[in-house]
């Protein structure tokens, strides 16, 4: 993996570099004006860091967050992931790049309320046709990685708040993917629950998950090597209060 | 995807909603069962139509006086008529090599008189021939005996109506009677035969073909049956038919001929064209239907839309999410086709058992029809709410809302 472009940061190792945003921009039209949601950001996220992404509300982060995500394209400029660059690629090979390479975790948890919290965690793989013998394994696996073996077979409507966040995250690296977006994911916790998925992220980041979180609190981005600071679509600090951040 | 795990998916979505899906599912099962009772039925007219026409006799021509435009049908008369005669009926029989039988025929209504009792009847003339080319059953004595057509002997042959009606449990055999203003004697009782091309031959006499065409002073036979030697001999006979008439009646061709199997095909096309139209109705039924499942397909999209951004972020392509859809949809649409084609199949089955004339079965051809038209209805209808589930944008639809 050679990155064609200038590196953001030439000091780190080309291929250790996970995320690569050179002048990303996302533009919206409502109605005549033009709002810059995403102004010509530029960052790299290594393999292993822990960044938190953070900003007042309408900071464009969560636009950001949907790039990065591969749910959006940009208007301009270049989205590399580990090498491979991302922008205007086809829907279905985005939705691949999905499938393999990313895990969402989100505020309102986003899971199937007819299905078991074990089903919830097999559905990325059944769209990717994994076979059933090794489903079972990896749900298995997932599910005691977040403590929640004994509550594999309840809906998520039996589930706490934080024990339905735990489930999600279980979903969202079930197939090993290169990062974790994770956005606001202790939004809809109180402190206590909220604290247990902070603990649960930092333990798979030192397991060496990549993590770009979301959110606007200050104490969960405090969590994180690096803070990023957005303000009308631009990044404004690149370095919060880790350095670094590598595990 | 796997397919196993796409009708695993789709399954469990179709069982949240029971009530929503059973009602889907009845409106194509009740679609399906329409099409397949009437299809049934308009079959098992065919049928009974095609026993009816074996059991008049076989290779059948029938000599008609009177020139018709269009073939297949006795219908209305047109030029100068000749009559056709006792003569052209032997002359047939003598000329035409490959006709086996002839049997002229003509008919009146009298009255049949014994002992008092008096019944209107049908009666018909026609000779010792008729019994073989239409397949007559005899349950008492016999019919009437071989002769000189021209001559007709005072002997009657009645049907089991006027026996039961008439005489009751009197053997009629050799018994005088009275038709009209003749005098007869009864030889022979006939099987029941029940209605056949408007024909009833239960509640009719046979006399002596002379003799009827004088007791009602007909100049004109009212037909001829003729039997040909063998199906394969048809087109030849009906060739030398025509010769031997032409050369008869100054090549006037003033008769018509009718093959048994024309007014087999006739019939077959008028049940035919009413099966098609009924068939025709019903498939509207499953149409509507379709439409409940495109309502159903549209409401479930727009409910699940959340889902849908969920499985678009989670790495479902889009063709992945088409076919999640359309799989509901052909779930309801098979549904409904299974438990269409198991009531239609038991209302077929009941039928028959009470009404054993009726060949009523079902057909393997009209179920195969009705599951394709089923499913296709399914597909059709579901093709729209999946590719807007589809083409949902990602982002927005995780927002809950598109």
């Amino acid at each position: 993996m050679t990155p064609a472009g200038p590196p953001a940061d030439p000091g780190r190792a080309a291929d250790d570099v996970v995320i690569r945003l050179e002048h990303l921009t996302r533009l919206y039209r409502v109605g005549d004006s033009e709002v810059r949601a995403v102004d010509d950001v530029t960052f790299d996220v290594r393999r292993g860091e822990f960044v938190a992404l953070m900003g007042p509300s309408g900071s464009g982060k969560s636009t950001l967050l949907n790039l990065l995500g591969c749910l959006d394209t940009p208007t301009s400029g270049t989205y590399r992931l580990e090498g491979e660059p991302v922008q205007g690629l086809t829907e279905d090979r985005l939705a691949h790049v999905r499938q393999r390479r990313i895990g969402f975790v989100f505020q309102a948890y986003h899971l199937v309320a007819r299905m078991t919290a074990a089903r919830n965690v097999e559905l990325p793989m059944l769209f990717a046709s994994v076979p059933p013998a090794v489903r079972r394994e990896r749900v298995a696996r997932a599910l005691a990685a977040v403590g929640l073996t004994h509550r594999a077979h309840h809906r998520p409507d039996q589930l706490s708040g934080g024990e339905r966040q735990r489930v999600a995250i279980a979903r969202a690296t079930v197939n090993a993917p290169a990062i974790l977006l994770a956005d606001e994911p202790t939004g809809n916790l109180d402190t206590h629950a909220g604290a247990e998925i902070v603990a649960l992220l930092e333990r798979l980041h030192r397991e060496g998950l990549t993590i770009v979180l979301v959110t606007h609190d200050p104490s969960l981005g405090g969590h994180a090597g690096r803070l990023l600071r957005m303000r009308d679509g631009r990044i404004l600090a690149k370095d919060g209060p880790g350095t670094g951040g590598a595990a | 995807m796997r397919t196993a795990d796409l009708l695993a998916l789709a399954t469990e979505s179709l069982r949240l909603h029971r009530l929503r899906t059973t009602l889907t599912v009845t409106g194509i099962a009740i679609g399906v069962t329409a099409v397949l009772l009437l299809t049934t039925l308009g079959e098992a007219a065919k049928r009974y139509v095609v026993q009816e026409f074996a059991s008049i006799g076989t290779n059948l021509v029938i000599v008609v006086p009177g020139r018709t435009e269009t073939t297949g049908f006795p219908g209305a008369t047109g030029g100068t008529v000749r009559n056709l005669t006792i003569a052209d009926a032997a002359a047939i029989a003598r000329q035409a090599p490959a006709v086996r039988l002839v049997a002229p025929m003509s008919a009146g209504t009298a009255s049949f008189e014994y002992a008092g009792r008096s019944r209107d009847i049908r009666v018909l003339g026609t000779t010792a021939e008729y019994a073989a080319v239409r397949n007559v059953a005899m349950r008492l004595g016999s019919f009437l005996p071989p002769g000189d057509p021209e001559r007709g002997a005072p002997a009657a042959v009645i049907g089991s109506t006027v026996q039961r009606e008439v005489f009751g449990n009197e053997n009629p055999l050799g018994r005088q009677v009275r038709i009209g203003r003749w005098r007869f004697r009864v030889i022979g009782v006939m099987e029941e035969s029940g209605q056949s091309f408007g024909l009833n031959t239960d509640d009719a006499a046979m006399v002596p073909v002379a003799t009827c065409l004088r007791m009602f002073d007909q100049p004109t036979l009212f037909r001829v049956a003729v039997q040909v030697r063998d199906a394969a001999l048809m087109p030849e006979a009906l060739g030398q038919i025509r010769d031997v008439l032409l050369r008869r009646h100054d090549n006037e061709e003033d008769f018509t001929l009718i093959t048994q199997d024309a007014m087999l095909a006739t019939f077959k096309a008028v049940i035919d064209a009413l099966t098609a139209a009924l068939a025709g109705i019903a498939a509207v039924s499953l149409a509507v239907a379709g439409i409940g499942i495109m309502n159903v397909m549209l409401v479930s999209v727009s409910e699940r839309t959340g889902e849908i951004g969920l499985l678009k972020a989670l790495g479902a392509r889009r063709r992945q999410i088409l076919r999640l859809f359309l799989t509901e949809a052909l779930l309801l649409a098979g549904g409904g086709a299974l438990a269409g084609i198991v009531a239609g199949l038991a209302i077929v089955f009941a039928g028959a058992a009470t009404w054993p004339d009726l060949p009523l079965r079902p057909s393997p051809t009209w179920l195969a029809v009705v599951s394709v038209l089923a499913l296709g209805a399914g597909l059709l209808f579901g093709l729209m709410p999946a590719r807007r589930a589809a083409r949902l944008p990602a982002a927005e639809a995780l927002r809950g809302h598109a």
